[in-house]
């Protein structure tokens, strides 16, 4: 019976990892419509601030509140510059953000000269319940997941900004009809989704090791989470990721580890094929 | 061309061969960026008939640590022998490529040394994936001796291809008897990377395993990359596995070994064993996830014999507060191996460089020293005897280090 | 459908339109494409000349002959059906891997026997793509086919990374030699020659395929996909067909590439490599067929050149991005599009008429 609670801890904890990474790419996904293939590298630069941090005598704690802050900052620039030329152009979104994120995974790939840097936990080690070991920090994702999706939910629909974000959502054109800037709102979704993306890459990387790649290796499963849960819902999303999630951590108890991996993706696509419109198609906010 | 222009620079203002002696290894050796890779050359009149030696390894990438390592031993080694007067007289020019931990690019950088450099021999190459990349551009297409220097699966046969790293044979004789017959573990786990290394280690591993009367409970691969071992710690637990003979590596290594950790394997009284772990694991990890961990190598920086000590404070004197280590895992000591081997082969050859005939040479060469001991080629094997030592990582106030328990001398490597 | 903006990166932008609208009346037009494709084969013709004895740059332009294949493959998609595809190379490496394994366990490796092959199996498993991807009752939106081929080709990259019996990380190295009876190709001038001929072939075949009526349609299709599927055209049939050539081209670079370099390993099948060939594609100028020749010569030789200098080497992948966002932002033509009108671009088509 532990064993099992252990197990569906540790399945917990992942799935919040990717909950974490997918909710930024789905929510600027969703209300904007750009599927942001810089993605995976706001992760890795949340990643990487903690690393800056740490490297340089400051607490890993500092580097994990300062990510959020970093990213929102990058984020917020890149829309400006960049971004804003590529709405309702979808393809040139991708290749446009492509770029970007090709820019700054290599950037970080020379500046850390292609070599993996370990981060230990701010909290290390592991807290006893009923006789059963638990991961602090494990602990610690999976509570900040909830409070996150928590907060990002309340914020859309007990406050009057997130009433004008769903109602940018529904509808644009009738959104700035009733004096809602969307530009300003867009340019905030941008900053947002790419601080929860900071978020993310910082508490994940002391399970992982930071190398240019943290981001990217979730970036496709991140992508198909958001197709699978249904663009254009707050919760499609995080339910997508709980299941694209899921399988990659249930699946190899069924088959070999190696053919489970590509398996995931195999199956995310199929049921995105015959359920075009994902899990959720009505927001419930 | 560059390389050129500043060699012949450098001798004009007449700085000759006795004078940059002087400055010591490093301005004995100049770094010149050339037209192509990185260039080790020795000034001096007698540059003109040198021998050349490619390296081909990890500057960058996922295994640039090693890759790094490699280098510098390559360069220490190469250094030592042009000090003391080169080969038979001629000095050993050392032109680096970058494999950057991809084959795919690694391929292309290769036939550079080949073609455009027409390099004489070439050592590198870390992990299989890069050995079977590059042998065929190096060894068939371009007529060119290869030495591999890294412990690796055994069964590489190809002509005119030497391996001076361990074998499995090398890695698990000594090793698995002393987990099962002396601390007293059963069950076995082989949580593993999935290419052809750990396949082929474990088969061997599985044979001596079930030879001294323990079983294998699972074994079992994984995407390089893998991020998540839930199902694997499982295993470990449901199986009641009592030792794990890892052969996972990074990147997948960080997860599975803080998982494994968390799980409580250890504390359960659980042994964990894994062959490539050597002194650049020990910062890689956190040092409570790797107390009571058994490895075994060629060398260990614990060794006491008086050369080996000696190798390592000139290796210190020479890259001071160097983070890429003189240690076994990452290939440097097979790449020191494998150069001194070939200068022995050069010598007897007396100087003659056609790969047939040096190939011939090699294929006899023998050391009597290096670090962990000396080294001889088992002729017509492609492979070499040598030391091996069992060691365990032991943790003193979070600072990890490995005590030796167990030697045994000049191991056959059983290939071939 | 293609929105405004990307029809802009996939032909001509709005603005451009009404410019060629004005200046094209008052300037006759001139055909400038068939003197830099002609003077673009001159020059592939000569250079093994030029380049003599230095093997190792040879090896380099053969390598670029066939890497335009895969951009070619790329365009076909693009600038043609106005599919994105995060996955040509998907094709490209399992043709590459199917002759290496046919090589290994059959010992076989004519080139009449497994060039075909390669073609065979790029077509198929293209077609099998195009049958999911595009096909079915309701019409897929372009960026589930944009995600479907970077998902197949990532998958397929994971799984191939994990079976052992196609070598798996290892990849297949040691890939027989390309015979023609007793002759094996070697890297080298035959080699190039060859890539050539069969570049040129794949060449003129895509180029017959852009200006024929179906290029026609096909361009109608880009610019409003709805249109046309009201007049009765059967356009995501139209599409898979022109994947399924796409992948069919993409399958012999890959064999070729395969055999030219001795290795293949799952990188030369994942996003990596058919991001790349996006690369190659726009910069050169998507749509016009000898663009992405030159983004392929472009890419492929700086890199080779810089790639010695230390300090540009770890910098060039970010070069590289930056060129990409550049050219999507501000130069969706490519470099071919600074020579050559959109006119001319997007093209005519069937026979020409005498006046013009």
């Amino acid at each position: 019976m532990g064993d099992e609670v252990k197990l569906a801890f540790d399945l917990l904890a992942f799935i919040s990892v990717m909950v974490l990474i997918v909710l930024g790419l789905g929510i600027i996904a969703s209300m904007m419509g750009i599927f942001n293939f810089a993605h995976g590298e706001f992760v890795l630069l949340g990643a990487y601030t903690v690393y800056l941090f740490e490297s340089s005598g400051w607490s890993a704690w500092a580097g994990i509140l300062a990510a959020p802050v970093v990213l929102a900052i990058v984020g917020l620039v890149l829309e400006r510059l960049v971004i804003r030329r590529f709405y309702a152009a979808p393809i040139v979104a991708m290749l446009g953000t492509y770029a970007i994120g090709l820019m700054i995974r290599e950037t970080i790939r020379a500046l850390l000269g292609g070599q993996y840097k370990s981060i230990n936990e701010p909290l290390s080690g592991a807290f006893t319940v009923f006789g059963l070991n638990f991961s602090v920090w494990r602990t610690v994702i999976v509570l900040t997941t909830i409070l996150v999706i928590a907060g990002t939910w309340l914020f859309l629909s007990r406050t009057s900004t997130g009433l004008q974000v769903r109602g940018a959502l529904e509808n644009p054109n009738l959104a700035r009809a009733c004096g809602i800037s969307t530009g300003k709102l867009y340019a905030a979704t941008f900053a947002f989704g790419a601080a929860l993306a900071g978020l993310a890459g910082a508490l994940i990387v002391p399970l992982y090791q930071l190398s240019a790649d943290i981001g990217t290796r979730f970036l496709v499963q991140a992508f198909l989470s958001v197709m699978l849960g249904g663009v254009g819902t707050f919760e499609g999303p995080v339910l997508g990721a709980a299941a694209v999630g899921g399988m990659a951590a249930g699946l190899p108890w069924i088959v070999i580890p190696v053919l489970a991996d590509p398996l995931v993706f195999v199956i995310a696509l199929a049921i995105v094929k015959f359920r075009p419109q994902g899990f959720i198609t009505q927001g419930r906010i | 061309m560059t390389d050129k222009r500043f060699r012949d620079d450098l001798s004009r203002q007449g700085l000759g061969r006795r004078r940059l002696m002087g400055a010591g290894a490093l301005g004995a050796a100049g770094w010149i960026a050339g037209g192509g890779g990185w260039l080790l050359a020795p000034k001096g009149a007698y540059a003109a008939d040198a021998i050349k030696m490619g390296i081909a390894t990890d500057i960058t990438g996922a295994i640039a640590p090693s890759g790094n390592a490699d280098w510098q031993v390559a360069q220490f080694t190469v250094e030592q022998i042009n000090k003391g007067g080169g080969v038979l007289g001629r000095p050993i020019e050392l032109y680096l490529e970058d494999t950057a931990s991809d084959p795919k690019i690694a391929v292309g950088n290769v036939r550079k040394l080949i073609q455009e450099r027409k390099v004489d021999v070439v050592l590198g190459g870390i992990t299989s994936a890069m050995r079977q990349a590059i042998k065929d551009p190096i060894v068939n297409r371009g007529r060119t001796l290869y030495i591999y220097p890294q412990l690796y699966e055994g069964q590489e046969c190809t002509k005119h291809l030497y391996c001076t790293g361990p074998t499995p044979a090398q890695q698990c004789d000594k090793l698995i008897p002393y987990l099962i017959k002396t601390v007293g573990k059963k069950r076995f786990a082989m949580p593993s990377a999935n290419y052809v290394w750990p396949q082929l280690l474990n088969k061997y591993a599985r044979k001596v395993i079930e030879a001294n009367g323990g079983e294998v409970v699972f074994e079992e691969y994984y995407p390089l990359d893998q991020a998540e071992y839930s199902a694997t710690i499982g295993k470990i637990r449901d199986g009641k596995v009592d030792c794990v003979f890892n052969t996972v590596i990074p990147p997948g290594l960080q997860p599975f070994f803080k998982q494994l950790y968390e799980s409580g394997f250890q504390k359960r009284g659980g042994a964990l064993a894994c062959v490539y772990f050597d002194e650049n694991l020990l910062n890689y990890l956190p040092a409570e996830e790797m107390d009571g961990l058994y490895s075994c190598l060629d060398y260990f920086q614990s060794v006491a014999d008086p050369f080996s000590k000696q190798l390592q404070a000139d290796y210190a004197k020479r890259f001071p507060d160097t983070k890429y280590l003189f240690t076994a895992g990452s290939a440097a000591t097979g790449m020191y191996r494998g150069i001194k081997l070939y200068e022995v082969a050069v010598k007897a050859t007396n100087g003659d460089l056609k790969r047939e005939v040096v190939s011939a040479a090699y294929d006899k060469a023998k050391i009597d020293q290096g670090p962990g001991g000396g080294a001889e080629m088992v002729p017509a094997h492609m492979h070499c005897k040598m030391n091996m030592y069992i060691a365990q990582c032991k943790v003193d106030a979070g600072k990890p280090r490995y005590d030796i328990i167990g030697k045994s001398d000049m191991v056959d490597p059983k290939e071939c | 459908m293609l929105s405004e903006a990307e029809s802009e990166l996939a032909i001509s932008s709005p603005s451009e339109k009404k410019r060629r609208g004005a200046a094209g009346r008052a300037r006759r037009f001139r055909r400038v494409l068939p003197y830099i494709e002609v003077g673009a084969l001159v020059v592939a013709l000569v250079l093994p000349f030029v380049l003599g004895d230095r093997t190792d740059l040879v090896t380099l332009a053969t390598n670029v002959l066939i890497l335009s294949m895969l951009a070619i493959s790329f365009d076909l998609c693009w600038g043609l059906a106005g599919i994105m595809s995060f996955g040509q190379a998907l094709f490209f490496g399992v043709a590459g891997y199917a002759i290496a394994l046919v090589g290994r366990d059959l010992d076989f490796s004519d080139i009449w026997g497994t060039l075909p092959l390669a073609m065979l199996v790029g077509l198929c498993l293209s077609g099998l793509f195009a049958a999911f991807l595009l096909l079915g009752r309701t019409t897929p939106s372009i960026i589930f086919v944009a995600f479907g081929t970077l998902t197949g080709s990532y998958a397929a990259e994971r799984l191939v990374s994990g079976w052992q019996y196609v070598g798996a990380g290892n990849g297949l190295s040691s890939v027989k030699l390309l015979k023609l009876g007793a002759y094996e190709f070697v890297e080298g001038d035959t080699f190039y020659f060859l890539a050539l001929g069969l570049l040129l072939l794949v060449y003129l075949a895509a180029r017959y395929f852009k200006r024929s009526q179906l290029g026609l349609v096909l361009a109608g299709m880009r610019q409003n996909e709805e249109r046309l599927a009201f007049l009765g055209y059967r356009v995501q049939l139209f599409k898979a067909l022109l994947f399924s050539f796409a992948g069919l081209v993409a399958g012999l670079g890959g064999a070729l590439y395969s055999y030219h370099q001795g290795f293949i390993g799952p990188g030369n099948m994942g996003p990596g490599l058919s991001t790349t060939a996006v690369i190659y594609c726009l910069l050169g100028g998507s749509g016009t067929l000898i663009g992405p020749v030159f983004g392929t010569a472009t890419v492929e030789v700086l890199s080779y050149a810089l790639s010695d200098i230390d300090a540009i080497r770890h910098i060039w992948p970010v070069v590289l991005g930056l060129v990409l966002l550049l050219v999507v932002m501000f130069q969706p033509r490519g470099i071919v599009g600074l020579f050559v009108s959109d006119r001319e671009r997007i093209g005519s088509y069937g026979r020409r008429r005498s006046s013009s």
